[in-house]
């Protein structure tokens, strides 16, 4: 009976095309396979009448569903449910899971469903799932978990609770690990909503003044809420995966109840257990904690470090950048430029005008500190594309029309590591702006004593 | 550049693909993709993420895309169809079907076609035991064979497959004798080379990843409305043609003067545009070659480099960041940036694939956010590349395996990245990887873990993409997909740069080319077919402008078939959607507060897809089109093969006596003003062919039925016989394969009939069938038999003419008028009709 257990959590779309397609000579698998054998006439038996008004049916609702033709969709569902009782079991144990994706897609956009006919769906759905064709669990954690995603989206907390509490409580056969998984997820959805009464709670308490009766029983209700919710939460976040919005109220409610240690714990594992994809959140959360903790500065460094190595185009390089200038350590200096040049690399981050800012003056800063072998190191990989990349002739025009400070900063910069020859120095320079005269002089003058560039 | 705060909880894990126990977190459904956990509060759980919008649809203008340009004038052959590789016969389970690609009949085809090829050296090792003319044998040895006997036996045409062939036993003594000796070197020679070609056609028709990325672009003009269409065109696809057409919203787009063309030495498989700082590139790959170009702002293209890719090329892509710069990727596993100015830099090098073994030599090569990072990609993953960093390090950006819930069998066919110049309303940082199930959208910033996962469900393989600019501020992005088969898909996609990437409303479908079919007019069954064979072709290219528009937000799409056709189609968002209405508010972030009916929309805004009608405009680009289309010659036969059939010489005396008869009857119907039919002139009259398919054996039966039915059945039959007699020297010995004879010759049918007191064959056998179903068994008996058990095609009658022409003269008296001629009258009709071109595998 387990082992059907498998085959339930196949995604609808494999469970048809495991006999619609078929693994050709190179183990890819072609969903369109069965089509264009059907135009062959083979010997073969042919489907059934009750396959084929069936498959038939599945391919105008998914086809109505394409065309945003709910009501469409919603009426042929209805003859979809003959499903159900197909002889082949194989067929019929898919159906629900099937059911429950065309239908809750129908239900979501149809003009005339509301939450009370999603609800309805979605409780028949798990009864069923009960009562008749799940011989698995699974299907029905996740209708579960699905419907209390719902009623919180339309901010139906206690519903959504509800869903889940319910839903806990199934388990069936030999508890298999994705089961499990599935009941954390269900478990730390509900220690979310715990978290968001609990937040409530705080909003409340924050109001209140300490000296007041109130004030005792509103911290005895919140410190019970938080217990179940860390209970329910730290399960999941064990388990590899994006808990970004799990991990962030659970360690919000640690610090709320000083428990640093463990919030450090928590944050620590998340972002550096090998396990867990290299989730840049993970080190930001932890880096947020730190500071939060007035952690020293070496220890902010060394996360942030890591996350320059993920996420060299992160908001928070130029932080990072901050910090390393005003560090006491030469090796931080260093890095510091080495970090904004690399900021700059990347596409979405040309016109950050903070970012060039940045590295106009620690350029001037670092050249007057007789670094020039750190610039000419950073400047090496860039000089055959930055020059088209940032400082070409399109750009200088571009960047003037649209921005006149970033123009400028961009040109001061485009002189010190080009020279005085540059096309989007020139250009700049050349435009005579009243305003920016004073500017003007002073790049000129920058340019002249640092540029990199050899007279 | 912001990251997403907070990311959908997902679920991690290491494996192969298809790892059942992994509960699918992504379930697929548009709508819970669209909902985002709530920030912290549970004040703001009220206001929670922007409401999917129900109503945010593209609207087609009319029912389907129709033809923009007129068609090439070269003639267009779809190719081999299953129908023509597969194996017809045995028995298949439902549940598995399996596909067998039947060699033995194209080996038989072609020993048929190419006999000359085939047998021709052991022929002439054999000369001397063979008799080429009819004179009396003067040779005692028992080796030496009458050619004329032989191919008497033959009779000509033997119906294809029929196990219960008769066989003379001369020429059952040559085939035994023969047998070994002929089939054995041309078959096993042939055979696994044949075998080879089959597989890599049948792999080619389920799959045709050559279009990978697609050979249509669009390029941009000085004016916004005013751009340049390019794309493929010519029999070959080796004409680059340059068509300028200004689309203005509201109204059909113009097709400015005549196109511009380039002549290339090879197909062109992939056509890529970009505008890179104000500068237009355009690349173009062919199976062997690349070449860059660039457009001038008046709309000229000027030659940049080609270059040669030996192992023949897979991808090409232009950087969004450096004007000029190029990825290039080649069978071999070699990735190459190129610029035309420093020439190519080879970045990475790996026969191998990247994540599991997978025969499949396709290779693709793309760019990312960081200029100097390019993403490889093959069947199994993508990996992200520094071109700077050591050799052979990078990271995998997409993993096909547990990672991304991906099932068994899946690969990936196509990789995309999303991210360009203009300003965006996504994450420069995005990259498509398509599927042949699914679709997901991954951040390079977080490797492995999709941001967004949808089933497309597609029937054929997704091998084109395109993200479209927002058609207003703050709207969602439209990313369309296109199938081969010309499905389309327009997926919403938004989410700003601080919030995780979704599907902004329900995907939506978009007509197909096939769609188009309603704005023809109704034609005949043979341009009806051609039409639909037409519009059938496989989509090779996609492009779209957004035509910057005040009022209405329009989309044109354009599409391009292998047939060389380019279609249009005008979309429209529709008028209730949201996102455009207060354009003056962009990402509004403050939707109304939510009540628990809120879900429902007031009936008003209720979107009520109105049904798209054919303009006038559109059909009259339609029959034009058609026009033109139907102009169009056939493509030719490939090949005009040889033919053994010798009737011709035996019977055509009596033929040309018909030719009394036909003028007497056509004299008779024009006095009667009745119409002629085939039983008064008994065949026809020229070689023109008739339009009704199949009437040959169809006409037999339903004389028949006439004359039976007012009672004079015997005396018809009597006649018959009479006829038939008259043909004394036509071969007796067809009696069993009646009923699939007819098929391939109206002749033989009649011919057939002649076997004395024999039953005629009963009306619902000599029904046509199409294409006879080949026995279960026969290809164990070899391919002597299968030799002469097919119809023989008109065509080979010219070889035939040449065949007799080398003869001496016989006492046939065959110097009054070729042969050909004569035979052509019988037996044209039967042949013009076949439903279809048979294949010939490219001998």
């Amino acid at each position: 009976m387990s082992d059907f257990s498998g085959e339930l959590t196949r995604p609808m779309a494999e469970a048809d095309q495991v006999e619609k397609s078929m693994l050709s000579g190179t183990g890819m698998s072609i969903p369109w396979l069965r089509k264009q054998m059907e135009t062959v006439e083979t010997g073969g038996k042919k489907e059934k009448d009750f396959a084929k008004t069936t498959s038939a049916c599945l391919g105008l609702i998914q086809e109505a569903l394409l065309k945003h033709q709910w009501e469409k969709a919603a009426e042929y569902m209805h003859s979809y449910f003959q499903i159900l009782e197909d002889s082949d079991a194989g067929k019929r144990q898919a159906a629900p899971e099937i059911i429950w994706r065309l239908g809750s897609e129908i239900l979501y956009y149809h003009p005339k469903s509301n939450v009370e006919t999603f609800s309805t769906f979605a409780d028949r759905m798990k009864n069923i799932g009960v009562m008749n064709y799940l011989k698995s669990v699974l299907l029905l954690l996740q209708i579960s978990l699905q419907h209390a995603l719902y009623l919180l989206h339309h901010g139906m907390l206690e519903d959504a609770n509800r869903s889940l509490s319910q839903a806990e409580t199934w388990r069936y056969g030999e508890k298999s690990s994705s089961q499990d998984i599935l009941i954390n997820l269900v478990q730390a959805y509900k220690g979310l909503l715990q978290y968001y009464a609990w937040s409530k709670k705080k909003m409340e308490l924050s109001k209140l003044d300490e000296e007041d009766y109130a004030y005792g029983t509103a911290t005895q209700n919140m410190r019970s809420h938080s217990w179940k919710t860390s209970v329910n939460l730290s399960a999941l976040i064990q388990i590899p995966g994006v808990w970004d919005p799990f991990v962030k109220s659970y360690v919000e409610m640690l610090e709320f109840y000083g428990d640093q240690d463990g919030a450090r714990e928590v944050l620590t594992n998340y972002a550096y257990d090998e396990k867990f994809p290299s989730n840049p959140n993970a080190h930001v959360y932890l880096y947020n904690f730190l500071k939060r903790e007035k952690a020293p500065k070496e220890k902010l460094i060394s996360v942030l470090k890591i996350l320059y190595q993920i996420v060299p185009s992160h908001k928070l390089m130029l932080e990072f950048h901050r910090i390393l200038r005003n560090s006491d350590k030469e090796e931080h200096h260093k890095l510091g430029l080495e970090v904004l040049f690399a900021i700059l690399d990347f596409a979405g981050c040309t016109k950050n005008i903070t970012a060039w800012k940045y590295l106009a003056k620690y350029l001037k800063q670092i050249l007057m500190g007789n670094h020039l072998a750190w610039v000419q190191d950073e400047w090496r990989s860039r000089k055959n594309w930055w020059p088209s990349f940032h400082f070409s002739y399109f750009w200088a025009k571009n960047d003037w029309t649209e921005d006149k400070a970033l123009a400028c900063e961009k040109a001061l910069v485009a002189g010190i590591l080009l020279g005085k020859g540059c096309r989007y120095f020139r250009y700049v320079s050349k435009q005579g702006h009243q305003g920016l005269k004073k500017k003007m002089k002073r790049m000129n003058r920058a340019v002249k004593s640092y540029s990199i560039v050899d007279p | 550049m912001d990251f997403p705060s907070s990311l959908r909880p997902t679920l991690f894990m290491s494996g192969p693909l298809g790892l059942s126990s992994v509960p699918n977190l992504s379930f697929m459904c548009s709508w819970r993709d669209a909902l985002t956990l709530p920030e912290s509060q549970p004040q703001s759980a009220e206001n929670v993420a922007p409401h999917l919008a129900r109503d945010l649809r593209w609207e087609p203008e009319t029912p389907g895309p129709f033809p923009l340009l007129p068609p090439s004038p070269d003639p267009w052959d779809p190719g081999p169809t299953a129908h023509d590789l597969l194996f017809r016969g045995g028995h298949q389970s439902c549940r598995r079907p399996r596909a067998t690609l039947d060699v033995t009949e194209q080996l038989s085809r072609f020993l048929w076609d190419h006999g000359d090829i085939a047998f021709g050296p052991l022929g002439n090792l054999m000369q001397e035991n063979f008799k080429l003319e009819g004179a009396r044998s003067r040779s005692k040895t028992k080796t030496v064979v009458s050619v004329k006997r032989l191919l008497q036996d033959l009779g000509g045409h033997q119906p294809w497959g029929c196990p219960w062939a008769y066989l003379s036993h001369r020429q059952r003594r040559f085939s035994i004798l023969g047998g070994p000796v002929l089939g054995g070197p041309v078959a096993s020679l042939l055979g696994e080379l044949l075998k080879e070609e089959l597989a890599g056609r049948w792999g080619q028709l389920l799959l045709d990843d050559a279009f990978t990325g697609g050979a249509l672009a669009w390029v941009p003009g000085k004016m916004p409305l005013v751009g340049q269409l390019v794309y493929p065109n010519g029999g070959a696809l080796d004409r680059l043609c340059f068509q300028e057409v200004s689309v203005t919203p509201g109204s059909d787009p113009q097709v400015l003067g005549d196109p511009g063309h380039i002549q290339l030495r090879g197909p062109v498989r992939q056509v890529v545009t970009r505008t890179v700082q104000g500068e237009a590139l355009l690349a173009v790959r062919s199976d062997y070659h690349c070449a860059v170009w660039k457009v001038s702002k008046q709309g000229r293209p000027a030659p940049l480099q080609v270059l040669q890719v030996e192992k023949g090329a897979t991808g090409i892509n232009l950087s969004p960041h450096l004007p000029g710069e190029l990825a290039v990727c080649s069978r071999s596993g070699a990735v190459c940036l190129w610029t035309p100015q420093d020439g190519l830099q080879q970045v990475y090098k790996d026969p191998e694939t990247l994540v599991f073994r997978d025969p499949s030599p396709w290779r693709w090569a793309d760019f990312t956010a960081h200029p100097r990072v390019l993403t490889v990609g093959d069947r199994t993953g993508v990996k992200m590349i520094d071109t700077q960093g050591p050799p052979g390090c990078g990271l995998l950006l997409f993993r096909g395996g547990a990672e991304a819930s991906c099932q068994k069998g899946e690969r990936v066919l196509l990789a995309q990245y999303l991210g360009e110049s203009s300003p965006a309303s996504l994450s420069p940082t995005l990259h498509l990887i398509c599927t042949q199930f699914s679709l997901y959208l991954v951040d390079e910033r977080l490797p492995l873990v999709p941001m967004l996962k949808w089933a497309h469900g597609l029937p054929s393989a997704p091998l084109m993409a395109q993200l479209l600019p927002a058609p207003c501020p703050g709207a969602p992005r439209p990313l369309l997909l296109g199938g081969q088969g010309g499905q389309l898909q327009l997926l919403h996609l938004s989410g700003e740069e601080v919030s995780v990437p979704r599907l902004a409303g329900p995907p939506q479908s978009l007509p197909a080319r096939t769609d188009a079919l309603s704005g023809f007019p109704l034609l005949e069954p043979a341009s009806q077919r051609r039409l639909q064979e037409r519009l059938d072709a496989p989509t090779i290219g996609l492009a779209a402008a957004v035509p910057p528009s005040a009022s209405t937000s329009g989309l044109a799409l354009f599409h391009l078939s292998k047939a060389g056709d380019v279609f249009y189609q005008h979309l429209r968002l529709q008028e209730g959607s949201s996102f455009c209405r207060d354009a003056g508010l962009p990402s509004d972030p403050s939707p109304e507060p939510h009540t628990p009916t809120a879900a429902a929309p007031t009936p008003s805004r209720t979107p009520t897809p109105t049904t798209a009608s054919w303009t006038p405009q559109a059909t009259a680009y339609c029959s034009r089109w058609l026009k033109a289309l139907l102009k169009v010659p056939l493509p030719p036969p490939v090949w005009t093969a040889p033919t053994f059939s010798h009737r011709h010489l035996l019977g055509y005396k009596e033929q040309l006596q018909d030719g009394g008869k036909v003028l007497a009857g056509l004299r008779a119907a024009m006095t009667q003003g009745r119409l002629l039919r085939q039983r008064d002139v008994g065949s026809f009259p020229t070689a023109e062919p008739p339009p009704a398919p199949e009437s040959g054996p169809e006409d037999e039966l339903s004389e028949r039925l006439d004359e039976a039915w007012e009672g004079r059945g015997a005396d018809w039959w009597r006649r018959r016989q009479g006829r038939s007699l008259g043909l004394g020297h036509q071969p007796r010995r067809h009696k069993r394969r009646t009923q699939l004879s007819s098929t391939f010759s109206s002749l033989s049918g009649r011919w057939d009939l002649s076997d004395g007191p024999s039953p005629p064959p009963s009306p619902h056998r000599t029904s046509p069938v199409p294409r006879p179903l080949p026995p279960a068994t026969p290809h164990s008996q070899g391919l002597t038999q299968e030799l002469w058990t097919r119809g023989v095609p008109v065509e080979r009658q010219q070889t035939l003419q040449d065949y007799m022409a080398r003869l001496p003269s016989s006492g046939l008296g065959a110097t009054s008028a070729p042969p050909s001629q004569a035979s052509s009258i019988r037996s044209t009709p039967s042949r013009q009709q076949a439903p279809r071109k048979k294949s010939r595998m490219g001998f």
